[in-house]
Formats: structure tokens, sequence, C-alpha cells
């Protein structure tokens, strides 16, 4: 199944944000729940093993966006051989997105494939986390690649795709972690390095991006936010 | 022009690669190293992760080189813009420095083996992969051989900075570098064929950022 | 390979012993312990308000070497660069310099008026010599402690250093070595290239290895003119 979700963050002429823009079809609703907040809304079990996803997001100067979903978004095989499961949110950002969906549950035998396109403007800002957990609990981990890319006035800042589950290539005892959590920041002054267990930050042009993993959930949010609790995340009012 | 495509592979080319390790010396200090299984286990995961994205910037730099129409499209353009795909690709300030280090030595012995002015084309300092692609356009090679040289390379000088740091026996790590053949072969001919490669493995981050804040070690990297 | 073809194809026209301007490079190698980075101290001590000069250090292990020059404030931090030798000191100033050239090159884009680099090896056995793509002469330290053997075993450092340095003459009479031997044997394999005989701890100025190091810099300025 297909399911395109749009929104358009607007600064009106007194400087507050709007969204004309606000619409979804296929499995995903999307809710206005704030002045500056969206909240997508699973209509439907899944995804799963073949359904295809879109979220564009235009945010455009002065306007600030949050998006967040309500729920854990448990991705599942399709019967029999179960193609792959493809989410891809293309941004773009002249002003301040926030996105922070829900944790994405890969379970066994599903291939989740989820992409995040976001083509900041020179003043742009951006805070996008992600969860991932390969597993319900006591079941067999599942397949989730990760691509995120971020450029700025054309030049990218950041391109990485990350492999988790088993038959990733990079997914290797002893470092096989079913919980793997990520954010990227653009939008403040560039900080240092810094590392923990599983855990690291690195500096990006006028940001910084950090990873983390562990064999729970929890574990990987606690472990991200050892690193990264010394900088100022970008805000956007609920 | 396989004479060519060896002597730019070989380990022995005074290039800067025997100081490092790619991220061999960290790994065996946090315990993910010990032997030759969790070595071939490592390379593995270094050849499809930093060694896709590195055949793949080797293969679209040695096809820069080579553009039909020099004048409409430069390649000095091409390759400012392939460098900053590569740190895009590269977060890790460590990595790169490892991998810029690597492409200036590389271009000290290639530029004055196969003297081109091609080589005018690369930014100072360059990241190794796009130093390769040149080397290897101007030694006559193809795009797909430079990936070939960037896949092989991204596994042999690491293997072997283990078997000095573990004193493991030489000729089972060359056995495992040997067996990852096949995967070395796959690697650069879907990186040489397809889109750029961003495959990246964030132990590898944290294990060159640990590493760097050393200064306790054998490795430049 | 057709008649017209000229061998000279095979070579590019660089050659390190043709560099112009820079700085004089030389090396300092020797064996662990022989007194190396003791003698780069003394040097830079002596020489240092002379030349405009930096060192590069190759440890093994750690950035020892060049934590003990900055300790004793003989130089700068910014005239002192440590490199990592990928446990292979013998590789990195003989048959992969890449590593030892960049330092050398980053220290002379700091230092624009530089005109003396000193390249201390890690300590290595006595096979281990400078490539002259890295260094314009090189110095090999050997101490008597060592055993007044070690210049007739012989080796590239002894037999082909520019100038073999005997460091540690003070102990000879502790462990009996024999400084006639020593000194006979050395220039019994190093035909008419120099070998000095010194205590740094009688002398820490290093009188006369400083006194080899200027006559060297006049060499090469005389070359270039």
């Amino acid at each position: 199944m297909r399911t395109l979700v749009e929104v358009v963050a607007r600064c009106d002429a007194r400087g507050r944000t709007v969204l004309p823009v606000v619409r979804a079809s296929g499995q995903l609703a999307v809710r206005r729940t704030g002045s500056t907040t969206v909240h997508l809304v699973a209509t439907a079990f899944g995804p799963l093993g073949g359904d295809d996803a879109e979220i564009r997001l235009v945010v455009e100067e002065g306007a600030r966006l949050a998006v967040r979903s309500v729920a854990a978004a448990v991705v599942l095989p399709a019967r029999g051989e179960s193609p792959p499961s493809r989410q891809v949110v293309r941004a773009e950002v002249a002003g301040v997105l926030d996105l922070a969906p829900e944790p994405t549950v890969v379970t066994a035998r599903a291939d989740h494939r989820a992409e995040v396109r976001v083509q900041l403007a020179e003043a742009g800002e951006l805070i996008v986390t992600e969860q991932v957990l390969l597993g319900r609990r006591g079941e067999d981990p599942g397949r989730w690649t990760g691509t995120t890319r971020v450029e700025r006035s054309g030049r990218p800042l950041l391109h990485t795709t990350v492999g988790l589950g088993p038959g990733a290539p990079a997914w290797l005892p002893p470092v096989a972690p079913r919980a793997y959590v990520s954010t990227v920041c653009i939008g403040e002054p560039r900080p240092e390095v810094r590392t923990g267990v599983d855990a690291v930050r690195l500096p990006l042009p006028g940001g910084w991006v950090g990873t983390a993993w562990a064999g729970e959930l929890h574990d990987a949010v606690a472990a991200l936010a050892s690193v990264t609790e010394d900088v100022e995340l970008v805000e956007v009012a609920r | 022009m396989t004479a060519a495509l060896l002597a730019l592979a070989d380990s022995r080319l005074p290039a800067g690669g025997h100081a490092h390790s790619g991220g061999i010396e960290q790994a065996i200090t946090t315990g993910v190293i010990g032997d030759p299984v969790s070595l071939a286990g490592f390379l593995r995961r270094r050849l499809t992760t930093a060694g896709a994205v590195a055949a793949g910037l080797a293969a679209a730099a040695c096809r820069a080189v080579d553009v039909a129409d020099p004048a409409a499209v430069r390649p000095a353009d091409l390759l400012a813009a392939l460098d900053a795909e590569a740190d895009a690709r590269t977060p890790s300030p460590a990595q790169r420095a490892a991998s810029r280090q690597q492409g200036r030595g590389l271009v000290r012995v290639a530029s004055r083996a196969w003297p081109d002015p091609a080589w005018a084309s690369l930014p100072a300092q360059p990241h190794h992969p796009l130093a390769l692609g040149v080397a290897a356009a101007t030694a006559g090679l193809t795009p797909r051989d430079a990936a070939h040289a960037a896949a092989y390379l991204a596994v042999s000088g690491p293997a072997t900075a283990a078997q000095r740091l573990l004193a493991m026996d030489p000729i089972t790590v060359a056995a495992v570098t040997a067996r990852l053949s096949p995967e070395i072969d796959r690697v650069a001919d879907d990186a040489a064929a397809g889109d750029l490669p961003a495959d990246t493995d964030p132990l590898l981050d944290l294990l060159a950022e640990v590493h760097a804040a050393r200064n306790d070690r054998f490795f430049a990297s | 390979m057709p008649p017209d073809h000229n061998l000279d194809d095979y070579v590019d026209p660089y050659s390190p012993g043709h560099r112009h301007g820079g700085p004089l490079r030389v090396g300092l190698g020797g064996p662990v312990g022989s007194g190396k980075t003791a003698l780069a101290a003394a040097l830079c001590r002596t020489l240092g308000a002379e030349y405009d000069l930096a060192v590069v250090t190759n440890d093994i292990y750690t950035t020892e070497d060049a934590d003990f020059l900055r300790r004793n404030a003989v130089l700068p931090d910014d005239r002192i660069e440590a490199v990592q030798t990928g446990c292979c000191p013998h590789t990195a100033i003989r048959d992969d310099i890449t590593a030892n050239l960049d330092a050398v090159e980053l220290l002379e884009s700091r230092h624009p008026g530089l005109e003396l680099v000193f390249v201390e090896s890690g300590g290595d056995n006595l096979t281990a010599s400078f490539s002259y793509g890295l260094v314009d002469v090189q110095v090999f330290v050997i101490d008597v402690a060592g055993g007044d053997k070690v210049p007739r075993k012989g080796g590239p450092g002894v037999t082909a250093s520019d100038l073999l340095v005997v460091n540690k003459t003070d102990l000879a009479p502790m462990v009996g070595a024999d400084l006639g031997v020593m000194r006979r044997d050395s220039d019994a394999v190093r035909g008419d290239k120099p070998t000095l005989l010194i205590s740094l701890r009688e002398d820490p100025a290093a009188t006369e290895v400083a006194e080899w190091v200027r006559q060297q810099v006049r060499a090469r300025a005389l070359q270039e003119a």
C-alpha cells in the first residue's frame, strides 16, 4: 500500500507559524496537535512488507515544525516471501524542523528501509531523532537499513547508511545490537567529539550527529544521552 | 594494465599506509579482535562499509578525470564535489584525518610514478580514495580497477596491522585476506557500477575517535 | 625494448639529493638507550640560538621522546612533531617515509625560515638506517655499554652513516670496553667517514657533534649557491 503525508509550515505576516497544508493518505493520518506540532497516527497495522510511505515536509523561512507520532511503528513481514517495506522522509527546511517519531520496531522476518533526506537552506535548522528496535520481546530480530542524507545549500553535510539485523554485513557479533538510536542536529556551533560506552557524537558543519547502540532500547537512549547532554538541542515550541 | 593495478595495490607502495590500522589497533584494545576468526569478521565489516564507500569514491574519481569534454565539465569541480561527498560519508574527524593523510601520501608517490596534468585537479590533501581514483586514471586503469584497489586496501593494510600487533601467524592472516577475495571483488564491482555507497559502521567511528584520543598507540589510525 | 628507447624514461627527474631550498635534514639513528634523544636535546640546546631548527621524533610507542624534548623545554612545542610508526620504526624512516615527510613539510610550512631539522628514529637494531629520500645526512649513535664489539659487527648504521657517534665513553672502565678497539674497528669498516667518541655526561653541549652539524649546514649552503 502507498502512503503519502504532506505538511507545509509557513511563517505568516505576524511571524507566527501556520500550517497551510496538513494532509495524508494511505496508512498514516496526520493530526495538528499544537500550533507548530503535528502527530502521525497509524490507521492500520504495519507497515507490512511491500508497503511504501513518503512523508514530505516543507518548513519555510521563519516557520517551525515539530513532527511526532502517537505510537511505535511495528514493521511486520508480509505472508510468504516478504518484500521490504519503505519509508522515506523528504524535507525542505528553511526554518526549523524537529522530527522525532516514536521507535520503529522491526519484527522477525521483516525488512524495513528507512530514508531521511533533508535539504537545508543556509539558515535552516534541524533535529532528527531515530530509534530502532530489532524484534519484539523474545522474538528474533528483523532487518533495518537506515539512510540519512542532509544537504545545506546543495552541499552534503552527512550521508550515511546503517544496516542492522541478520544478514547486514556490518551486524556481526560481538557487536550486533538490537537497539540503535541516532540524532542529527544542525543549527548550532560545531561541538567537539565525545565518546561513551557504545555511543559517539561527531561534529558536522554547524552541528553534530550522535549514535548509540545497546541490547535494549532504553539503554541505547541513555547511552546517546550520555554523549549529548552537554549540547543544546534545537527546540521547537510545542 | 594489470601490472599498474598490482603496483597501486601493493602494500609496499610507500604511500604511508603502514602506519594506519583502520581501527584494528583500537578493536584489539577493546577486545573486539583477538584471534583470526574475529579478525576476519572485523575485516568483512570494514570491507562492506568503509571499503564499499572507498571503492565507490575511487571509481567515481577515476571517471571524473576521464570526462569527455574537460572544458564543459571540469574534473576539478567533479573531484571537489566528490571530496565533499567523502566528508559527508566520513563524519568521524579521526577517520577524515587518516583518509586525507593517506591521500596526501599517495599523491606524493603516484604523481611521480605517473606524471599527468590530472593531478592538479585534486584538492590539496584529498581523501585517499580520490587520490587512488586519479592514480588509477593516470596509470591507464579503469574505474573498476580503482574500485578494486580501494576495496582491497580497505582490508589488506588493517590485516597486516593485526598481524604486527598480535604477533599473529602471518600465513594465517594472508589466508584470511586471500579468502575475502570474492567479497572484495563483489564490493568493488557493486560500488563501481551503482550510485556512491554510503554504508557506515558506527562502531568504526567510535573506535577511531577513542583511538585518536590515546597517546599510547603504535598506529596513526 | 625499442632501440630508440631511453632508460631515462623510467626515472623521474626529481632527485632528493638535488632538493632546492628547505632545511638540512639530519637523521639521528641507533639502538635503544644509546642516547639519541639526549643527543637531539643537546644539539637543540647548542645550536638553537644559531639556527632556525625543529625536530621530528619517531617513537615506537607513545610520544615519550617528543614529550622529553618538550619537558626539557629544549624547543617550543610547535617545533617538535611526533609520528606514529605502525610498530615498525625502520619502515617509517627507510621503506615508507611518508609520515616523516609529512612531518618535515608541516614544520617547514609552520616555520618558513627553517634551516635545520633533526629526524630522530625510534630505537631499533643495527640494521636500521635512514632513506636519503628523507634525510640529507645521518648520524648513527651507539654506546660503549652496548659492548666494544658493536663497531666490528658493522651493519648499515655503523658502516654507512655519515657520522658514527660512540656515546657514554665515561662508562668504558665500568663495562670493560676498550675505546681504542672501538675506534680502530670503526675506522676499519667506515673508510674515511668520521667517528666521534663522546660522553654527553661530560660534555652536555655535544660540542664535537654540533661542530660536525655546522659543517654540514655550510656544505649544503655552498652546494645550493
